[in-house]
C-alpha cells in the first residue's frame, strides 16, 4: 500500500507534500509524487522544471523516503493523471492541496480537488494552505 | 525545435496537387478572361489585358513549381512556436474547424452573432483539445458576449444581437 | 513646422489613450504564440473600424510597433520563435535567459527597439517629405515600373523558392481582378455572385489568410508532448549592469544603420536585416563577447533587435511616399488607409498632412510608452503565454470570423474568410509564402489602372513603358535589388545552417543541468 500525492511547484504543493511525508512515515510504504502537464501551454507553472525537480528530490531524501516521481506530460487532465496513479498503485490514501477560491473562479477553472475527492478509489486527505 | 526548418517527409501527392490545382486555376483565369465584355469605348487597353497577364504567369509559376516538386524540391512547411512540423498533418482536425465555420455562418441570421460565436469558439476549442469540455463551453459563451458587448455595444459595430436578445441594451450596435 | 502640429494632435489627451490602447494591445496580441506582426495588425483591425481616421492610425501605429517588440518578448523566453525576424533574438536572447540573464536580454532588446525605432523614425520624418516630392513628379509610366520592381522583389524574394514565390503574387493578382473592372464597369470572375461584384475585401484576405489559415495549419500539426520553457528565475529586477550598456549601445546604432536603408527597399523586408545584423554583429565581437557568441551574447540581441525595429520604420517611407507596400504588414496597414478612403503616395502628405504627421508624430510617442510599458509589464507578458492554446486558437478564429463579419455586415463574407483561410492552409502546408499574395492583391488594381493609364496615353504603344529615364532605372534597379537581394538571402541561409549545426552540437533546447554545466565549463575554457 502506498500514498499518492498530487505536487505542484508552489506553497500549496509543499504543504500538501510534507503532509504526505507525514502520512508515509506513519504508515510506512512507499510515497508516489505525481506531477504532470497537458502541454496544452507554452508555459505552465505547475509544472516542475530542472530547478524545481532538483529541490523537490532533495527534500524527498532529505525526509528518508522511500518514493517514487512520477513525472510526466499526458493528454488528461491533472486529476485524471493523479485518479489514474492512485488506482495503478493501488494507494491507500491521495494528499492534495486546496486552496480557497472565489465562486466566479470556481465557475471559470472548474476544481481539480472536486473530481479527485469525488472520485477517488480510496480516502483523500485535502491539505488547506 | 532543433531544426529551424524541416523538410516535409511524406508522400509529394499534396505537394503536386496544389501547384497543379493552381496551374488549373491559371487556365480558367485565361478561358475566363475571353468572356469578358471588352467595350468599344475600352481603347487600347480594355479590362481583359491584365487577366491574360496573370493568367500567362499563373500557369507559368504555377508549372515552374510543379517542375521543382519534380525535381525533388520538397517545400519547407512553416515552422512556428505551436506547430511540430514532422508529425503528419490531421486533416480531421482541419475539416472539423472548417465545419465549424460553417455552422457558425448559418447560425448568425437565426440565433444571432453572440451565441453564433460561441458555438464556433466552444467547438474550436474542443477541436484543439480542451478539457473538461463544460468549462470550455462556459468560457466560450462569456468570450462571445465580452465581444458582443465591446464591439457592439461600446464601438458601435452592428453585430446583430439575435431573436434572443433583441431587448438587451448593451448588446446594441 | 508640420511634425510639431503632428505632435499638437498626438499629444492630445485621447490620442495618447489611443496609442497606449495601441501599444498595449500590440504588444499583448504580438506576445501571444505563434502571432506575428502580420497577423496582430490584421486581426486588430476591426478595432478601428468604427474610429476616425486619425484615431484609428494612431492605434494602428501602436499595434505595429508593439506587435513588434512583443515578439521578440516570446523568443527571449522562448526557444521557439514564431517569424522570421524574431529567430536571431532567440538564437542569443534565449540562451541569456537560460543563463539567467533573461532580464538583461528584455532590457536591451527594449532600449535597443526603442533607440532604433526613435533614431529610424527621425530618419523617416526627414526622408519621407522629399521622397514625397520627387514622387509627386512622376507619372503613370514610372509608377508601373516602380510596381513591377515591387512585384518582382516581394514575388521572388519572400519565401523559399522563385517559382512558389511567384504563384502566391499571381494568386494575388487573381483575387485582386476580381469584381467589377473599375475604368470599364465590366465583371470579372464574379461566377455571377452578387456579393464578387464589389471585389475580395483585403481585410477578408489579410485575415483569412494570417489568422484562420495560421490556425488551421496550427490545427493540423499541434506539438504533442511537453513544452520547454525557460525556467523563469527570481531577480527580473536585475537590470543591464553597466557593461550590458557599454556592450550594447554600438551595435544598436549599428542595427539601426542596417535596418532603415534594408526597410525602405523592397527586399525582404525586417527579416533579412535582422540576419545581416547578427552576423556583423558575430564578426565584430572581440574578446569575451567572441567567446560568448553562440551562448549567450548581449551583442547578438541588441544587434538584430534594433534592425528588425529600424526596418519596421524604414517599411513605412515607401508606404506614406508611394503607397507602395513592401511587406505584409505594411500591405494590411495599406488596406486599413483604403478603407478610409485614403490612398497612399506622394499627394498624401499635400491631402492628409495633418493625418500623417500625426501618424508619424505618434510613432515617436509610441516608442517612448513601449519602453515605459515593457519593462515593468514582463511579469504580465510571461502569464499571457500561460494561455491554453485550444482556447487561444479558438479566440483566434472567433475574433478572426467578427472581423470577416463586420467588413460588410454579410455572413457571406464568413464564408469567402474560410475559403482564403482555407487557401492559407494550403500555401503553409506546402510552403508557399502567403506574403506577397497579400502584396499582389492590394497593388494588382493599382498596377491595372496606372498600366492603363499609361498605354492609353501612349495610344497602346507598349514602348511608352520605356519611356522615362526614371522607369529606365528602376528597372535597371530591378536587376540590381535580385541581386543583391539573392546575396544576402544566401548569407542568411548559410547562417541559418550554422546555427541549426551549433543547435545540434549543443543537444536539445532544454538545457539539462549537465547542458548548461557544459556551456559554463566552454565559456570559461
Amino acid at each position: 500500500m502506498s500514498v499518492v500525492v498530487g505536487y505542484v511547484p508552489n506553497e500549496r504543493g509543499k504543504a500538501a507534500l510534507h503532509a504526505a511525508l507525514e502520512e508515509t512515515r506513519f504508515r510506512g510504504g512507499p510515497l508516489v509524487v505525481v506531477n504532470s502537464t497537458r502541454a496544452d501551454r507554452l508555459v505552465d507553472p505547475r509544472y516542475a522544471q530542472e530547478d524545481g525537480l532538483t529541490e523537490l528530490e532533495e527534500t524527498l531524501s532529505r525526509a528518508g523516503a522511500d518514493y517514487e516521481l512520477r513525472h510526466f506530460a499526458s493528454r488528461e487532465t491533472a486529476a485524471e493523471d493523479l485518479l489514474g496513479v492512485a488506482r495503478e498503485v493501488s494507494a491507500e490514501l491521495l494528499v492534495i492541496g486546496v486552496r480557497r477560491r472565489t465562486p466566479v473562479g470556481k465557475l471559470l477553472l472548474g476544481s481539480t480537488a472536486q473530481t479527485v475527492i469525488l472520485e477517488a478509489p480510496c480516502p483523500v486527505l485535502a491539505v488547506k494552505t | 525545435m532543433s531544426i529551424l526548418r524541416t523538410q516535409v517527409r511524406d508522400l509529394p501527392a499534396g505537394q503536386l496537387v496544389f501547384p497543379a490545382g493552381v496551374a488549373a486555376l491559371a487556365v480558367y483565369v485565361l478561358l475566363g478572361a475571353a468572356d469578358i465584355v471588352e467595350p468599344i469605348s475600352a481603347g487600347a487597353v480594355g479590362p481583359r489585358v491584365l487577366p491574360y497577364l496573370v493568367g500567362g504567369g499563373m500557369l507559368v509559376a504555377a508549372l515552374a513549381a510543379l517542375v521543382s516538386v519534380l525535381r525533388g524540391d520538397l517545400a519547407e512547411a512553416e515552422g512556428g512556436e505551436d506547430v511540430d512540423p514532422d508529425r503528419h498533418t490531421s486533416w480531421l482536425t482541419v475539416a472539423a474547424l472548417v465545419a465549424l465555420f460553417a455552422l457558425h455562418i448559418v447560425l448568425i441570421a437565426p440565433l444571432g452573432w453572440p451565441l453564433a460565436a460561441a458555438v464556433l469558439f466552444t467547438g474550436a476549442a474542443w477541436t484543439f483539445g480542451a478539457k473538461p469540455r463544460g468549462r470550455a463551453a462556459v468560457i466560450g459563451t462569456a468570450i462571445a458576449f465580452v465581444l458582443q458587448t465591446v464591439f457592439a455595444g461600446g464601438l458601435g459595430v452592428s453585430l446583430p444581437p439575435g431573436p434572443l436578445f433583441e431587448g438587451v441594451p448593451f448588446l446594441h450596435g | 513646422m508640420s511634425l510639431l502640429d503632428g505632435f499638437a494632435t498626438a499629444a492630445q489627451p485621447i490620442y495618447l489613450l489611443y496609442a497606449l490602447a495601441g501599444v498595449f494591445l500590440g504588444t499583448a496580441v504580438g506576445v501571444l504564440p505563434g502571432i506575428g506582426p502580420a497577423m496582430t495588425v490584421a486581426l486588430l483591425m476591426p478595432l478601428t473600424y468604427s474610429l476616425e481616421p486619425t484615431a484609428a492610425f494612431i492605434v494602428f501605429a501602436g499595434i505595429y510597433y508593439g506587435g513588434m517588440y512583443g515578439g521578440s518578448t516570446t523568443s527571449i523566453l522562448l526557444n521557439t520563435p514564431g517569424e522570421s525576424a524574431s529567430i536571431v533574438t532567440a538564437l542569443e536572447g534565449n540562451k541569456m535567459a537560460r543563463a539567467g540573464r533573461g532580464a538583461a536580454a528584455l532590457a536591451t532588446a527594449a532600449v535597443g527597439s526603442f533607440v532604433a525605432g526613435t533614431l529610424a523614425t527621425v530618419a523617416l520624418t526627414f526622408v519621407a517629405p522629399t521622397a514625397a516630392d520627387l514622387a509627386v513628379r512622376l507619372g503613370p509610366v514610372d509608377y508601373v515600373a516602380l510596381m513591377v520592381l515591387a512585384f518582382l522583389t516581394v514575388g521572388a524574394l519572400l519565401g523559399s523558392s522563385v517559382s512558389r514565390g511567384l504563384v502566391a503574387l499571381t494568386l494575388g493578382l487573381f483575387l485582386g481582378l476580381v469584381g467589377v473592372d473599375a475604368i470599364s464597369g465590366q465583371q470579372r470572375y464574379t461566377l455571377g455572385v452578387p456579393v464578387l461584384t464589389d471585389g475580395i475585401d483585403v481585410v477578408l484576405v489579410a485575415v483569412g489568410l494570417f489568422a484562420v489559415g495560421e490556425a488551421l495549419y496550427i490545427g493540423s500539426q499541434l506539438r504533442k508532448g511537453p513544452v520547454h520553457v525557460v525556467p523563469i528565475t527570481k531577480g527580473w529586477r536585475s537590470w543591464m549592469s553597466r557593461q550590458d550598456w557599454a556592450r550594447s549601445w554600438k551595435p544598436w546604432l549599428r542595427g539601426t544603420a542596417i535596418g532603415f536603408p534594408i526597410g525602405t527597399i523592397p527586399a525582404g523586408g525586417a527579416d533579412v536585416s535582422t540576419f545581416l545584423s547578427y552576423a556583423s554583429e558575430r564578426r565584430l565581437a572581440k574578446g569575451r563577447s567572441k567567446e560568448e557568441f553562440g551562448h549567450g551574447a548581449i551583442e547578438g540581441v541588441a544587434g538584430p533587435e534594433s534592425a528588425n525595429n529600424a526596418a519596421a520604420a524604414g517599411v513605412l517611407v515607401p508606404l506614406l511616399t508611394l503607397g507602395l507596400p513592401t511587406s505584409a504588414t505594411a500591405a494590411i496597414m495599406l488596406a486599413a488607409f483604403q478603407r478610409y478612403n485614403i490612398q497612399p503616395g506622394p499627394l498624401l502628405f499635400e491631402n492628409e498632412s495633418a493625418l500623417v504627421w500625426a501618424l508619424i508624430a505618434s510613432l515617436y510617442v509610441g516608442n517612448v510608452m513601449l519602453l515605459a510599458l515593457n519593462l515593468p509589464l514582463v511579469g504580465m507578458w510571461v502569464k499571457i503565454l500561460q494561455v491554453p492554446r485550444h482556447y487561444l486558437y479558438a479566440g483566434i478564429l472567433t475574433f478572426a470570423a467578427m472581423g470577416a463579419f463586420a467588413v460588410n455586415f454579410t455572413p457571406a463574407d464568413v464564408v469567402i474568410l474560410v475559403v482564403i483561410g482555407v487557401l492559407g492552409f494550403f500555401m503553409r502546408r506546402y510552403g508557399y509564402p502567403v506574403a506577397p499574395l497579400v502584396v499582389g492583391l492590394i497593388l494588382g488594381p493599382m498596377f491595372e489602372a496606372q498600366l492603363r493609364r499609361a498605354l492609353s496615353i501612349s495610344e497602346g504603344d507598349p514602348a511608352t513603358l520605356v519611356s522615362s529615364t526614371f522607369a529606365v532605372a528602376v528597372y535597371a534597379s530591378v536587376l540590381v535589388v535580385m541581386g543583391v537581394s539573392f546575396w544576402l538571402r544566401r548569407r542568411e541561409r548559410g547562417l541559418e545552417e550554422v546555427m541549426a549545426a551549433e543547435e545540434r552540437a549543443a543537444g536539445e533546447p532544454a538545457a539539462t543541468p549537465a547542458d548548461r554545466a557544459a556551456d559554463k565549463d566552454k565559456e570559461m575554457a
